[in-house]
């Protein structure tokens, strides 16, 4: 039975007519949707123990809110399993996060896309894909736990692509943009093991990624000819903002940091100091802000590692996330920037499917 | 088959516009500055034009800390208290 709280559309018991009603009402991302019929929702609000009224987030400027019921509606039309709908609650729960600032993320002319990042056993547990074809396409819980997090963008929170949701040119990722952390070979601590949760917690981090840079590298042999390579992808032009950055190493250049006993601080050390520019490049393209270089240099947070006269990207080592991603073959890592010229939105992490200090 | 609609409906709210004035002459403009580049410029010179044409103060800066976000509600809430009416805009 369907809940009395709740809007319900009677449509004829055909399938692909359902699906023709919901590209009539306009609720899908240009693909074809999975009818949310009732019994799915309730389904998949199965895996989550608070009620189905409960909200998960706000929309700040039109106080529009998701609850557990309105964010199942949507994942079953993503075509989500329900045993992913933790990490959609926990997906939100971040994107909540004030400074995430997902209003703003989503409607900018910048055309940014949530990155779900899922570290922990639960990525194995719902069978995510951290190996070949990273990126996808290829894997179901990937692929749907990316696109419900579109379509609640959408349905829910009214991010019209042309009315509220101004891009530029768009991103080809703000279809589905979610990936997995690789634990299988990783010599470095999972993403989840350094924030402070229980043993066995995973977690999910919300970036609000501004693109994808593929680093090609497979000459480089040392860490340094790996990583320079990488930080001089994010000192492009293009992208040097105080914003963060998001790293994925494929495991053939991981093997060569963890081999040299490189730890994820060194590495992030080497990519603050080295993705840099001078003022004068920044001004040859008309991109100098005497705000951001004054902010960087802020004594309250200023790192050792800024060069005089220089744009670092970021404000220190701590804001560039990395991680191991990808298949064993092929020294192909990327780069993911922020969004925003500033810092618009800083990324955030919640655990998925517990509750830790909750009010 | 019955679908769940994937909407929410929207909050109610109490709003309404506020009155039109009825006229600008000495009247104090704010000018809510939303951190992009040029956009101070922009709202300083076309508050200045209220000052030369209308006699019309202008209050100190108001800004938001993150051109992207609601301006805070205190922010709102100081400059209606302080002045008649406000202008903003992108100056990107």
């Amino acid at each position: 039975m369907p809940r009395d709280s709740a809007r319900i559309h009677d449509v004829p018991d055909d399938l692909l007519a359902a699906m023709d009603y919901c590209y009539e009402q306009g609720w899908t991302d240009g693909l074809p949707v999975v009818p949310p019929v009732v019994q799915r929702v309730e389904a998949m609000m199965m895996y989550e123990g608070r009620p189905p009224e409960t909200v998960i987030a706000t929309h700040p400027a039109t106080g529009l809110e998701c609850t557990i019921h309105a964010a199942a509606v949507n994942a079953v039309m993503s075509g989500c399993l329900p045993e992913y709908f933790s990490v959609i609650v926990a997906a939100f729960e971040a994107m909540n996060e004030p400074d995430f600032n997902f209003h703003g993320s989503t409607a900018s002319t910048g055309g940014s896309a949530p990155l779900l990042i899922v570290s922990g056993g639960v990525a194995d547990e719902i069978g995510m894909n951290a190996d070949v074809n990273l990126f996808g396409p290829g894997n179901r819980a990937n692929g749907t736990i990316g696109r419900a997090t579109r379509l609640i963008l959408r349905n829910v929170f009214q991010m019209i692509p042309g009315i509220s949701d101004k891009s530029t040119q768009g991103n080809p990722n703000k279809f589905s943009f979610c990936i997995a952390e690789r634990a299988r070979g990783n010599p470095w601590p999972l993403l989840v093991e350094t924030l402070d949760y229980p043993e066995g917690v995973s977690s999910v981090t919300a970036f609000a990624g501004g693109g994808f840079f593929n680093i090609e590298n497979h000459g480089g042999a040392a860490p340094e000819e790996v990583l320079g390579s990488i930080a001089h992808t994010m000192a492009g032009l293009g992208v040097l903002t105080l914003g963060q950055s998001v790293v994925v190493l494929a495991p053939e250049h991981m093997r060569i940091l963890g081999n040299a006993g490189w730890t994820r601080e060194r590495a992030q050390d080497y990519l603050f100091e080295n993705a840099r520019r001078s003022r004068s490049e920044l001004e040859a393209v008309g991109k100098f802000r005497q705000q951001d270089f004054d902010r960087q240099r802020d004594p309250a947070h200023a790192s050792p590692l800024l060069h005089d006269d220089y744009m670092h990207r970021g404000i220190g080592p701590a804001d560039i996330l990395i991680m191991m991603g990808g298949g064993d073959a092929g020294g192909h890592s990327c780069f993911i920037p922020s969004w925003s010229r500033a810092r618009s939105s800083l990324m955030q992490s919640k655990p998925i499917g517990v509750c830790i200090d909750c009010d | 088959m019955e679908l769940y609609d994937p909407t929410v409906a929207g909050p109610e709210r109490d709003s309404s516009r506020a009155p039109s004035l009825i006229s600008l002459e000495g009247k104090t403009v704010g000018y809510l500055h939303n951190g992009k580049l040029n956009a101070i410029n922009m709202l300083r010179e076309t508050a200045e034009l209220f000052a030369a044409r209308h006699g019309c103060q202008i209050a100190p800066v108001y800004s938001k800390y993150n051109a992207s976000a609601p301006a805070p509600k205190e922010t709102l809430q100081q400059a209606a208290d302080e002045i008649d009416f406000l202008i903003t805009g992108l100056g990107d």
